[in-house]
Protein backbone atom coordinates (compact mmCIF):
# COMPACT_ATOMS: atom_id res chain seq x y z
CA UNK A 1 0.00 0.00 0.00
CA UNK A 2 2.91 2.21 1.03
CA UNK A 3 4.14 1.57 -2.59
CA UNK A 4 1.21 2.29 -4.57
CA UNK A 5 0.86 5.84 -2.53
CA UNK A 6 4.37 6.56 -3.23
CA UNK A 7 3.56 6.07 -6.97
CA UNK A 8 0.84 7.94 -6.59
CA UNK A 9 3.14 10.66 -5.28
CA UNK A 10 5.63 10.32 -8.46
CA UNK A 11 2.45 10.82 -10.48
CA UNK A 12 1.38 14.00 -9.11
CA UNK A 13 4.68 15.30 -9.21
CA UNK A 14 5.19 14.27 -13.55
CA UNK A 15 1.35 15.26 -13.48
CA UNK A 16 1.74 19.02 -12.45
CA UNK A 17 5.53 19.84 -13.91
CA UNK A 18 3.55 18.77 -17.35
CA UNK A 19 0.59 20.77 -17.10
CA UNK A 20 2.15 23.75 -16.29
CA UNK A 21 4.16 23.37 -19.13
CA UNK A 22 1.23 23.67 -21.65
CA UNK A 23 -0.53 26.80 -19.94
CA UNK A 24 -3.15 27.50 -22.90
CA UNK A 25 -4.59 24.07 -22.56
CA UNK A 26 -4.46 24.10 -18.66
CA UNK A 27 -6.60 27.57 -18.71
CA UNK A 28 -8.78 26.14 -21.28
CA UNK A 29 -10.20 23.48 -19.21
CA UNK A 30 -10.49 25.69 -15.97
CA UNK A 31 -12.94 27.52 -17.59
CA UNK A 32 -14.72 25.03 -19.20
CA UNK A 33 -15.31 23.21 -16.31
CA UNK A 34 -16.37 26.68 -14.97
CA UNK A 35 -18.87 26.89 -17.41
CA UNK A 36 -19.96 23.58 -17.29
CA UNK A 37 -21.27 24.00 -12.95
CA UNK A 38 -22.60 28.01 -14.28
CA UNK A 39 -24.86 26.44 -16.93
CA UNK A 40 -25.97 23.70 -14.88
CA UNK A 41 -27.06 26.21 -11.86
CA UNK A 42 -28.37 28.40 -14.16
CA UNK A 43 -30.19 24.97 -16.14
CA UNK A 44 -32.17 24.46 -12.62
CA UNK A 45 -32.81 28.10 -11.33
CA UNK A 46 -34.58 28.56 -14.54
CA UNK A 47 -36.57 25.30 -14.27
CA UNK A 48 -37.35 26.71 -10.58
CA UNK A 49 -39.06 29.82 -11.73
CA UNK A 50 -42.00 27.58 -13.43
CA UNK A 51 -42.15 25.00 -10.96
CA UNK A 52 -41.79 24.87 -7.37
CA UNK A 53 -40.40 21.33 -7.13
CA UNK A 54 -38.45 18.89 -9.21
CA UNK A 55 -39.23 15.83 -8.32
CA UNK A 56 -39.93 16.03 -4.87
CA UNK A 57 -37.30 18.39 -4.10
CA UNK A 58 -37.27 22.15 -3.68
CA UNK A 59 -34.68 24.36 -5.24
CA UNK A 60 -32.54 24.74 -2.06
CA UNK A 61 -32.36 20.56 -1.85
CA UNK A 62 -31.42 20.74 -6.08
CA UNK A 63 -28.27 22.87 -5.17
CA UNK A 64 -27.24 20.56 -2.85
CA UNK A 65 -27.69 17.50 -5.08
CA UNK A 66 -25.98 20.20 -7.51
CA UNK A 67 -23.20 20.66 -5.11
CA UNK A 68 -22.46 17.13 -4.48
CA UNK A 69 -22.73 16.04 -8.67
CA UNK A 70 -19.86 18.88 -8.70
CA UNK A 71 -17.90 16.57 -5.90
CA UNK A 72 -17.96 13.52 -7.94
CA UNK A 73 -17.33 15.10 -11.44
CA UNK A 74 -14.82 17.53 -10.12
CA UNK A 75 -13.03 13.67 -8.13
CA UNK A 76 -13.30 12.32 -11.68
CA UNK A 77 -11.71 14.78 -13.83
CA UNK A 78 -8.98 15.29 -11.52
CA UNK A 79 -8.16 12.03 -11.13
CA UNK A 80 -9.29 9.93 -13.99
CA UNK A 81 -10.46 11.35 -16.60
CA UNK A 82 -7.63 12.04 -18.82
CA UNK A 83 -6.30 7.97 -18.39
CA UNK A 84 -9.89 6.70 -19.16
CA UNK A 85 -9.66 9.30 -22.75
CA UNK A 86 -6.26 7.86 -23.29
CA UNK A 87 -6.89 4.13 -22.42
CA UNK A 88 -8.32 3.36 -25.80
CA UNK A 89 -6.24 5.15 -27.67
CA UNK A 90 -3.25 2.79 -25.81
CA UNK A 91 -4.93 0.11 -26.01
CA UNK A 92 -5.22 0.42 -29.89
CA UNK A 93 -1.34 1.02 -30.21
CA UNK A 94 -0.32 -1.28 -27.65
CA UNK A 95 1.04 1.43 -24.72
CA UNK A 96 -0.20 -1.37 -22.15
CA UNK A 97 3.01 -3.58 -23.12
CA UNK A 98 5.19 -1.05 -21.10
CA UNK A 99 2.78 -0.97 -18.00
CA UNK A 100 2.18 -5.22 -18.19
CA UNK A 101 6.18 -5.60 -17.46
CA UNK A 102 6.51 -3.07 -14.19
CA UNK A 103 5.88 -5.04 -10.82
CA UNK A 104 2.87 -2.96 -10.24
CA UNK A 105 -1.03 -3.48 -10.66
CA UNK A 106 -1.76 -2.54 -14.72
CA UNK A 107 -5.24 -1.45 -13.57
CA UNK A 108 -3.62 0.79 -11.26
CA UNK A 109 -1.16 2.76 -13.42
CA UNK A 110 -3.20 2.80 -16.43
CA UNK A 111 -6.27 4.60 -13.98
CA UNK A 112 -4.36 6.98 -12.02
CA UNK A 113 -1.15 7.88 -13.93
CA UNK A 114 -2.27 11.36 -15.19
CA UNK A 115 -3.52 13.61 -12.39
CA UNK A 116 -5.34 16.72 -13.82
CA UNK A 117 -3.64 19.56 -12.25
CA UNK A 118 -5.53 22.02 -14.24
CA UNK A 119 -9.26 20.19 -12.89
CA UNK A 120 -7.48 20.07 -9.68
CA UNK A 121 -8.35 23.89 -9.72
CA UNK A 122 -11.71 23.10 -10.37
CA UNK A 123 -11.96 20.63 -8.02
CA UNK A 124 -11.48 23.46 -5.51
CA UNK A 125 -14.07 25.18 -6.85
CA UNK A 126 -16.50 22.43 -6.65
CA UNK A 127 -16.18 22.35 -2.94
CA UNK A 128 -16.61 25.63 -2.71
CA UNK A 129 -19.71 25.72 -4.47
CA UNK A 130 -20.62 21.73 -2.38
CA UNK A 131 -19.83 23.71 0.89
CA UNK A 132 -22.10 26.90 -0.66
CA UNK A 133 -25.06 24.73 -1.37
CA UNK A 134 -24.72 23.08 2.11
CA UNK A 135 -24.54 26.27 4.11
CA UNK A 136 -27.52 27.72 2.40
CA UNK A 137 -29.52 25.08 3.04
CA UNK A 138 -32.24 25.91 5.53
CA UNK A 139 -32.82 22.63 7.38
CA UNK A 140 -30.16 21.13 9.78
CA UNK A 141 -27.63 19.01 8.41
CA UNK A 142 -25.01 18.23 11.46
CA UNK A 143 -21.26 17.63 10.66
CA UNK A 144 -22.10 13.83 11.15
CA UNK A 145 -24.55 13.71 8.34
CA UNK A 146 -22.64 15.72 6.24
CA UNK A 147 -19.71 13.34 6.81
CA UNK A 148 -22.04 10.63 5.86
CA UNK A 149 -23.31 12.34 2.13
CA UNK A 150 -19.76 13.10 1.77
CA UNK A 151 -18.58 9.33 2.07
CA UNK A 152 -21.44 8.19 0.12
CA UNK A 153 -20.33 10.34 -2.33
CA UNK A 154 -16.84 8.98 -2.84
CA UNK A 155 -18.78 5.76 -2.91
CA UNK A 156 -20.42 7.18 -6.22
CA UNK A 157 -17.37 8.61 -7.52
CA UNK A 158 -16.17 4.83 -7.52
CA UNK A 159 -18.98 3.68 -8.88
CA UNK A 160 -18.85 6.24 -11.51
CA UNK A 161 -15.47 5.34 -12.52
CA UNK A 162 -16.02 1.55 -12.65
CA UNK A 163 -19.12 2.16 -14.80
CA UNK A 164 -16.87 4.23 -17.32
CA UNK A 165 -14.60 1.84 -17.37
CA UNK A 166 -16.62 -0.80 -18.03
CA UNK A 167 -18.39 1.19 -21.20
CA UNK A 168 -14.71 1.86 -22.03
CA UNK A 169 -12.67 -1.75 -21.54
CA UNK A 170 -14.96 -3.52 -24.69
CA UNK A 171 -12.07 -1.58 -26.59
CA UNK A 172 -10.65 -4.69 -26.28
CA UNK A 173 -12.55 -6.70 -28.35
CA UNK A 174 -14.47 -3.83 -30.09
CA UNK A 175 -10.82 -1.65 -31.48
CA UNK A 176 -12.75 1.46 -32.05
CA UNK A 177 -11.66 4.86 -30.60
CA UNK A 178 -12.95 5.05 -27.32
CA UNK A 179 -14.86 0.99 -26.52
CA UNK A 180 -18.89 2.50 -25.35
CA UNK A 181 -17.26 5.41 -24.26
CA UNK A 182 -20.33 7.55 -26.44
CA UNK A 183 -22.86 5.09 -24.92
CA UNK A 184 -21.70 5.99 -21.30
CA UNK A 185 -21.60 9.71 -21.64
CA UNK A 186 -25.13 9.86 -23.53
CA UNK A 187 -26.18 7.48 -19.89
CA UNK A 188 -24.52 9.34 -17.49
CA UNK A 189 -26.96 12.49 -18.57
CA UNK A 190 -29.15 10.47 -16.11
CA UNK A 191 -26.93 11.31 -13.14
CA UNK A 192 -26.69 14.79 -13.75
CA UNK A 193 -30.91 14.87 -12.79
CA UNK A 194 -32.84 14.09 -9.55
CA UNK A 195 -33.50 10.40 -9.75
CA UNK A 196 -36.89 11.78 -8.28
CA UNK A 197 -38.17 12.42 -11.91
CA UNK A 198 -38.05 9.14 -12.99
CA UNK A 199 -40.59 6.65 -13.01
CA UNK A 200 -41.42 2.88 -13.74
CA UNK A 201 -39.13 0.99 -15.17
CA UNK A 202 -36.68 3.58 -16.18
CA UNK A 203 -36.18 4.41 -12.26
CA UNK A 204 -35.85 0.76 -11.41
CA UNK A 205 -32.67 0.06 -14.19
CA UNK A 206 -31.24 3.01 -12.85
CA UNK A 207 -30.91 2.08 -9.66
CA UNK A 208 -30.08 -1.72 -10.18
CA UNK A 209 -28.85 -2.74 -14.21
CA UNK A 210 -27.12 0.99 -15.00
CA UNK A 211 -27.11 2.62 -11.31
CA UNK A 212 -27.07 6.01 -12.44
CA UNK A 213 -29.05 7.04 -9.78
CA UNK A 214 -26.75 5.77 -7.04
CA UNK A 215 -24.14 8.18 -7.95
CA UNK A 216 -25.76 11.33 -6.68
CA UNK A 217 -29.41 11.16 -6.22
CA UNK A 218 -29.16 8.58 -3.47
CA UNK A 219 -26.89 10.05 -1.29
CA UNK A 220 -28.24 13.06 -1.67
CA UNK A 221 -31.67 11.20 -0.55
CA UNK A 222 -29.98 9.79 2.35
CA UNK A 223 -28.91 13.25 3.37
CA UNK A 224 -32.48 14.73 3.57
CA UNK A 225 -33.94 11.40 4.60
CA UNK A 226 -31.59 9.76 6.89
CA UNK A 227 -29.28 6.99 6.09
CA UNK A 228 -30.74 3.46 6.33
CA UNK A 229 -29.09 0.42 6.15
CA UNK A 230 -30.77 -0.74 2.92
CA UNK A 231 -29.74 2.15 1.42
CA UNK A 232 -26.69 2.14 2.53
CA UNK A 233 -26.13 -1.37 1.22
CA UNK A 234 -27.59 -0.53 -2.18
CA UNK A 235 -25.28 1.90 -2.87
CA UNK A 236 -21.94 0.41 -1.40
CA UNK A 237 -23.00 -2.89 -2.84
CA UNK A 238 -23.37 -1.61 -6.45
CA UNK A 239 -20.20 0.48 -6.27
CA UNK A 240 -18.41 -2.96 -4.94
CA UNK A 241 -20.22 -5.28 -7.50
CA UNK A 242 -18.80 -2.37 -10.02
CA UNK A 243 -15.32 -2.36 -8.90
CA UNK A 244 -15.71 -6.28 -9.62
CA UNK A 245 -17.30 -6.27 -12.95
CA UNK A 246 -14.81 -3.89 -13.78
CA UNK A 247 -11.66 -5.91 -12.46
CA UNK A 248 -13.25 -9.42 -13.89
CA UNK A 249 -13.50 -7.44 -17.66
CA UNK A 250 -10.15 -6.08 -17.29
CA UNK A 251 -8.45 -9.58 -16.82
CA UNK A 252 -10.38 -10.45 -19.62
CA UNK A 253 -9.31 -8.30 -21.70
CA UNK A 254 -5.63 -8.50 -21.22
CA UNK A 255 -6.44 -11.71 -22.39
CA UNK A 256 -7.84 -11.19 -25.47
CA UNK A 257 -5.18 -7.98 -25.11
CA UNK A 258 -2.28 -8.89 -28.49
CA UNK A 259 0.10 -5.59 -28.11
CA UNK A 260 0.37 -3.43 -31.14
CA UNK A 261 -1.82 -5.64 -33.32
CA UNK A 262 -5.24 -4.61 -31.06
CA UNK B 1 -18.22 22.77 -56.21
CA UNK B 2 -17.36 19.32 -58.19
CA UNK B 3 -14.19 18.66 -55.60
CA UNK B 4 -16.95 19.91 -52.58
CA UNK B 5 -19.43 17.29 -53.31
CA UNK B 6 -16.14 14.54 -53.66
CA UNK B 7 -15.33 15.60 -50.24
CA UNK B 8 -18.78 15.23 -49.28
CA UNK B 9 -18.98 11.82 -50.95
CA UNK B 10 -15.80 10.59 -49.20
CA UNK B 11 -17.09 11.44 -45.53
CA UNK B 12 -20.76 10.13 -46.37
CA UNK B 13 -19.34 7.10 -47.72
CA UNK B 14 -16.85 6.94 -44.43
CA UNK B 15 -19.44 7.41 -41.85
CA UNK B 16 -21.88 4.58 -43.23
CA UNK B 17 -19.01 1.95 -43.09
CA UNK B 18 -19.17 1.96 -39.10
CA UNK B 19 -22.55 0.64 -39.00
CA UNK B 20 -22.36 -0.84 -35.46
CA UNK B 21 -20.47 1.62 -33.64
CA UNK B 22 -22.82 4.48 -34.77
CA UNK B 23 -26.44 2.78 -34.81
CA UNK B 24 -25.39 2.07 -30.91
CA UNK B 25 -24.35 5.34 -30.15
CA UNK B 26 -26.79 7.15 -32.36
CA UNK B 27 -29.98 5.11 -30.62
CA UNK B 28 -28.42 5.24 -26.90
CA UNK B 29 -28.01 8.80 -27.30
CA UNK B 30 -31.06 9.62 -29.12
CA UNK B 31 -33.58 7.88 -26.38
CA UNK B 32 -31.36 8.80 -23.31
CA UNK B 33 -31.38 12.52 -24.10
CA UNK B 34 -34.81 12.41 -25.16
CA UNK B 35 -35.51 10.82 -22.31
CA UNK B 36 -33.84 12.47 -19.59
CA UNK B 37 -36.05 15.44 -21.17
CA UNK B 38 -39.42 13.69 -20.89
CA UNK B 39 -39.16 13.34 -17.62
CA UNK B 40 -38.38 16.86 -16.43
CA UNK B 41 -41.08 17.87 -18.78
CA UNK B 42 -43.25 15.11 -17.17
CA UNK B 43 -42.16 16.88 -13.58
CA UNK B 44 -42.26 20.43 -14.66
CA UNK B 45 -45.94 19.87 -15.35
CA UNK B 46 -46.94 17.38 -12.29
CA UNK B 47 -49.43 20.05 -11.23
CA UNK B 48 -51.00 20.55 -14.33
CA UNK B 49 -51.53 23.67 -16.31
CA UNK B 50 -49.06 25.65 -18.68
CA UNK B 51 -45.55 26.17 -18.32
CA UNK B 52 -44.76 29.66 -20.06
CA UNK B 53 -46.70 29.51 -23.08
CA UNK B 54 -46.26 25.74 -23.63
CA UNK B 55 -48.73 22.98 -23.05
CA UNK B 56 -47.13 19.59 -21.71
CA UNK B 57 -47.44 18.19 -24.77
CA UNK B 58 -46.12 21.06 -26.64
CA UNK B 59 -43.11 20.90 -24.95
CA UNK B 60 -42.62 17.37 -25.34
CA UNK B 61 -43.00 17.98 -28.97
CA UNK B 62 -40.46 21.12 -28.87
CA UNK B 63 -37.72 18.22 -27.40
CA UNK B 64 -38.42 15.96 -30.06
CA UNK B 65 -37.48 18.20 -32.68
CA UNK B 66 -35.19 19.91 -30.74
CA UNK B 67 -32.70 17.14 -30.23
CA UNK B 68 -33.16 15.44 -33.79
CA UNK B 69 -32.89 18.99 -35.42
CA UNK B 70 -29.25 19.70 -33.10
CA UNK B 71 -28.03 16.34 -35.19
CA UNK B 72 -28.92 18.11 -38.49
CA UNK B 73 -27.04 21.60 -37.04
CA UNK B 74 -23.65 19.97 -35.03
CA UNK B 75 -23.48 17.32 -37.67
CA UNK B 76 -19.71 16.23 -36.90
CA UNK B 77 -19.55 17.95 -33.72
CA UNK B 78 -16.68 17.67 -31.30
CA UNK B 79 -14.40 16.31 -33.47
CA UNK B 80 -11.86 19.38 -33.76
CA UNK B 81 -10.90 17.88 -37.19
CA UNK B 82 -9.44 21.55 -38.55
CA UNK B 83 -7.28 21.07 -35.22
CA UNK B 84 -5.80 18.05 -35.55
CA UNK B 85 -5.24 18.68 -38.95
CA UNK B 86 -3.43 21.99 -38.02
CA UNK B 87 -1.76 20.55 -34.63
CA UNK B 88 -0.44 17.25 -36.48
CA UNK B 89 0.68 19.00 -39.62
CA UNK B 90 -1.85 17.40 -41.75
CA UNK B 91 -2.59 21.03 -43.37
CA UNK B 92 0.51 21.20 -45.08
CA UNK B 93 -1.29 18.49 -47.78
CA UNK B 94 -4.61 20.65 -47.86
CA UNK B 95 -2.41 24.04 -48.81
CA UNK B 96 -1.19 22.40 -51.77
CA UNK B 97 -4.68 21.89 -52.94
CA UNK B 98 -6.46 23.74 -55.50
CA UNK B 99 -9.53 24.53 -53.13
CA UNK B 100 -9.60 26.61 -49.83
CA UNK B 101 -8.91 24.25 -46.75
CA UNK B 102 -11.77 25.48 -44.58
CA UNK B 103 -14.84 24.86 -47.55
CA UNK B 104 -13.15 21.62 -48.01
CA UNK B 105 -13.94 21.13 -43.90
CA UNK B 106 -17.14 22.25 -44.66
CA UNK B 107 -17.63 19.76 -47.14
CA UNK B 108 -16.55 17.31 -44.82
CA UNK B 109 -19.04 18.43 -42.45
CA UNK B 110 -21.78 18.33 -45.31
CA UNK B 111 -20.62 14.71 -45.83
CA UNK B 112 -20.87 13.47 -42.47
CA UNK B 113 -24.79 14.38 -42.20
CA UNK B 114 -25.91 11.24 -44.73
CA UNK B 115 -26.08 9.03 -41.61
CA UNK B 116 -27.69 11.55 -39.37
CA UNK B 117 -30.49 12.60 -42.24
CA UNK B 118 -31.49 8.80 -41.88
CA UNK B 119 -31.49 8.82 -37.70
CA UNK B 120 -33.76 11.57 -38.18
CA UNK B 121 -36.18 9.70 -40.34
CA UNK B 122 -36.25 6.76 -38.52
CA UNK B 123 -36.36 8.11 -35.06
CA UNK B 124 -39.01 10.71 -36.14
CA UNK B 125 -41.45 8.65 -37.72
CA UNK B 126 -43.22 8.32 -34.52
CA UNK B 127 -43.97 11.58 -33.39
CA UNK B 128 -46.96 12.16 -35.30
CA UNK B 129 -48.64 8.74 -34.07
CA UNK B 130 -47.70 9.39 -30.33
CA UNK B 131 -47.59 13.34 -30.11
CA UNK B 132 -50.28 14.01 -32.46
CA UNK B 133 -50.46 17.75 -33.10
CA UNK B 134 -50.74 19.56 -29.70
CA UNK B 135 -53.04 22.65 -29.11
CA UNK B 136 -51.68 25.56 -29.83
CA UNK B 137 -48.44 24.36 -32.63
CA UNK B 138 -49.37 24.66 -36.06
CA UNK B 139 -46.98 21.98 -38.06
CA UNK B 140 -47.81 22.45 -41.80
CA UNK B 141 -45.60 21.87 -45.15
CA UNK B 142 -44.78 25.62 -45.34
CA UNK B 143 -43.67 25.57 -41.92
CA UNK B 144 -41.45 22.23 -42.45
CA UNK B 145 -39.91 24.32 -45.61
CA UNK B 146 -38.75 27.02 -43.90
CA UNK B 147 -37.56 25.06 -41.38
CA UNK B 148 -35.24 23.15 -43.54
CA UNK B 149 -33.83 26.33 -44.58
CA UNK B 150 -33.20 27.80 -41.32
CA UNK B 151 -31.80 24.41 -40.45
CA UNK B 152 -29.25 24.85 -43.56
CA UNK B 153 -28.34 28.16 -42.42
CA UNK B 154 -27.94 26.72 -38.67
CA UNK B 155 -25.55 24.36 -39.73
CA UNK B 156 -23.28 26.73 -41.79
CA UNK B 157 -23.47 29.02 -38.41
CA UNK B 158 -22.64 25.95 -36.03
CA UNK B 159 -19.51 25.49 -38.20
CA UNK B 160 -18.64 29.13 -38.25
CA UNK B 161 -19.17 29.34 -34.21
CA UNK B 162 -16.56 26.48 -34.20
CA UNK B 163 -14.57 27.65 -36.48
CA UNK B 164 -12.15 30.60 -34.65
CA UNK B 165 -11.98 27.95 -31.55
CA UNK B 166 -10.52 25.31 -33.63
CA UNK B 167 -7.80 27.85 -35.57
CA UNK B 168 -6.89 28.59 -31.61
CA UNK B 169 -4.45 25.52 -32.17
CA UNK B 170 -2.11 27.44 -34.13
CA UNK B 171 -0.91 28.17 -31.05
CA UNK B 172 -2.63 25.88 -28.55
CA UNK B 173 -1.43 22.45 -28.04
CA UNK B 174 -5.24 21.64 -27.36
CA UNK B 175 -8.08 23.26 -27.72
CA UNK B 176 -10.60 20.49 -27.23
CA UNK B 177 -11.76 22.17 -23.91
CA UNK B 178 -12.63 25.27 -26.17
CA UNK B 179 -15.18 23.41 -28.41
CA UNK B 180 -16.64 21.68 -25.25
CA UNK B 181 -16.95 24.92 -23.51
CA UNK B 182 -18.81 26.42 -27.17
CA UNK B 183 -20.77 23.15 -26.58
CA UNK B 184 -22.20 23.69 -23.25
CA UNK B 185 -23.16 27.70 -23.87
CA UNK B 186 -24.60 26.94 -27.82
CA UNK B 187 -27.24 24.05 -25.96
CA UNK B 188 -27.94 26.36 -23.35
CA UNK B 189 -28.74 29.39 -24.83
CA UNK B 190 -29.50 28.49 -27.97
CA UNK B 191 -32.90 26.57 -25.97
CA UNK B 192 -31.29 22.93 -26.27
CA UNK B 193 -31.78 22.46 -22.61
CA UNK B 194 -34.86 24.31 -22.10
CA UNK B 195 -37.53 26.42 -24.41
CA UNK B 196 -35.82 30.31 -24.46
CA UNK B 197 -39.03 31.68 -23.87
CA UNK B 198 -38.50 30.09 -20.16
CA UNK B 199 -35.81 32.41 -19.91
CA UNK B 200 -36.69 35.85 -17.85
CA UNK B 201 -38.00 38.77 -20.12
CA UNK B 202 -35.45 41.04 -19.16
CA UNK B 203 -32.73 38.19 -21.15
CA UNK B 204 -34.99 38.54 -24.32
CA UNK B 205 -33.01 40.57 -26.40
CA UNK B 206 -29.92 39.56 -25.75
CA UNK B 207 -31.20 36.04 -26.62
CA UNK B 208 -32.23 37.39 -29.88
CA UNK B 209 -29.11 39.24 -30.62
CA UNK B 210 -26.74 36.30 -29.94
CA UNK B 211 -25.95 33.76 -32.49
CA UNK B 212 -27.05 30.37 -30.54
CA UNK B 213 -30.55 30.95 -30.38
CA UNK B 214 -30.19 30.30 -34.28
CA UNK B 215 -28.36 27.26 -33.88
CA UNK B 216 -31.47 25.38 -32.22
CA UNK B 217 -34.47 27.08 -31.11
CA UNK B 218 -35.21 29.64 -34.02
CA UNK B 219 -35.32 26.17 -36.80
CA UNK B 220 -37.67 24.42 -34.04
CA UNK B 221 -39.96 27.46 -33.21
CA UNK B 222 -40.41 27.65 -37.33
CA UNK B 223 -41.56 24.46 -37.89
CA UNK B 224 -43.89 24.44 -35.22
CA UNK B 225 -45.10 27.53 -36.75
CA UNK B 226 -44.36 29.99 -33.48
CA UNK B 227 -42.30 32.42 -35.84
CA UNK B 228 -43.73 34.72 -38.26
CA UNK B 229 -42.94 35.49 -42.06
CA UNK B 230 -41.32 38.37 -40.95
CA UNK B 231 -39.59 36.89 -37.91
CA UNK B 232 -38.41 34.52 -39.85
CA UNK B 233 -36.65 36.45 -42.49
CA UNK B 234 -35.19 38.85 -39.69
CA UNK B 235 -33.67 35.70 -37.95
CA UNK B 236 -32.22 34.48 -40.75
CA UNK B 237 -30.53 37.73 -41.22
CA UNK B 238 -29.11 37.50 -37.91
CA UNK B 239 -27.87 34.30 -38.41
CA UNK B 240 -26.17 35.02 -41.90
CA UNK B 241 -24.68 38.27 -40.08
CA UNK B 242 -23.49 36.07 -37.40
CA UNK B 243 -22.19 33.79 -39.89
CA UNK B 244 -20.18 36.64 -41.61
CA UNK B 245 -18.56 38.21 -38.46
CA UNK B 246 -17.23 34.57 -37.72
CA UNK B 247 -15.63 34.27 -41.29
CA UNK B 248 -13.94 37.73 -40.39
CA UNK B 249 -12.68 36.45 -37.34
CA UNK B 250 -11.71 33.23 -38.11
CA UNK B 251 -10.12 34.87 -41.80
CA UNK B 252 -8.15 37.16 -39.16
CA UNK B 253 -6.64 34.57 -36.77
CA UNK B 254 -5.51 32.08 -40.02
CA UNK B 255 -3.50 35.11 -41.26
CA UNK B 256 -1.80 35.31 -38.42
CA UNK B 257 -1.45 31.45 -37.88
CA UNK B 258 -0.53 30.24 -40.93
CA UNK B 259 2.35 32.88 -40.35
CA UNK B 260 3.81 30.81 -37.78
CA UNK B 261 2.96 27.49 -39.07
CA UNK B 262 5.41 25.39 -39.35
CA UNK B 263 3.96 22.40 -41.25
CA UNK B 264 5.37 19.19 -39.21
CA UNK B 265 2.92 19.28 -36.72
CA UNK B 266 3.01 21.81 -33.47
Amino acid sequence: MIRYLRLYGYFLRFSVSRAMEFRFDFFFRIGMDMLWYAHHLAFFWLLYRHTPLLGGWNLDQLLVFSGGMFLVDAIQMTMTANNTWMLPIYVNKGDPDYYLVRPVSSLFFLSLRDFAANSFINFLMAVGLFAWALARYPGPLGAGAIAMYVGLLLLGTLLHWSLHMIFILPVFWLHTSGGLREVFWSLDRYTQRPHGIFTGWVRRVLVSLLPFALIVSYPTTALFNGLTWTLFLHIAGAAAAAFLVLVWIWKRGLRVYASASS
Amino acid sequence: MNVFWSFAGVEARKRMSYRVDFWVNAVVSFVTELGVAWFIVLAMFAGGGRVGDFSREGMLLYFVAIILGSRIVRSADLEWAIADDIYNGALSRYLLYPANFVVLKYATQIGALLPVLIQIVLFGAWVPFVLGIPEGIHVTPATAAMCLGALAVANLLHFMTCLPLQLVAFWADNCWSLLVAHRIVASFLGGLLLPLSLFPSWSQTALAALPFRYLFAFPVDVLLGRVSPVEYVAGLAVAVLWCGIFAGISAAIWRRGTLQYTGVGM
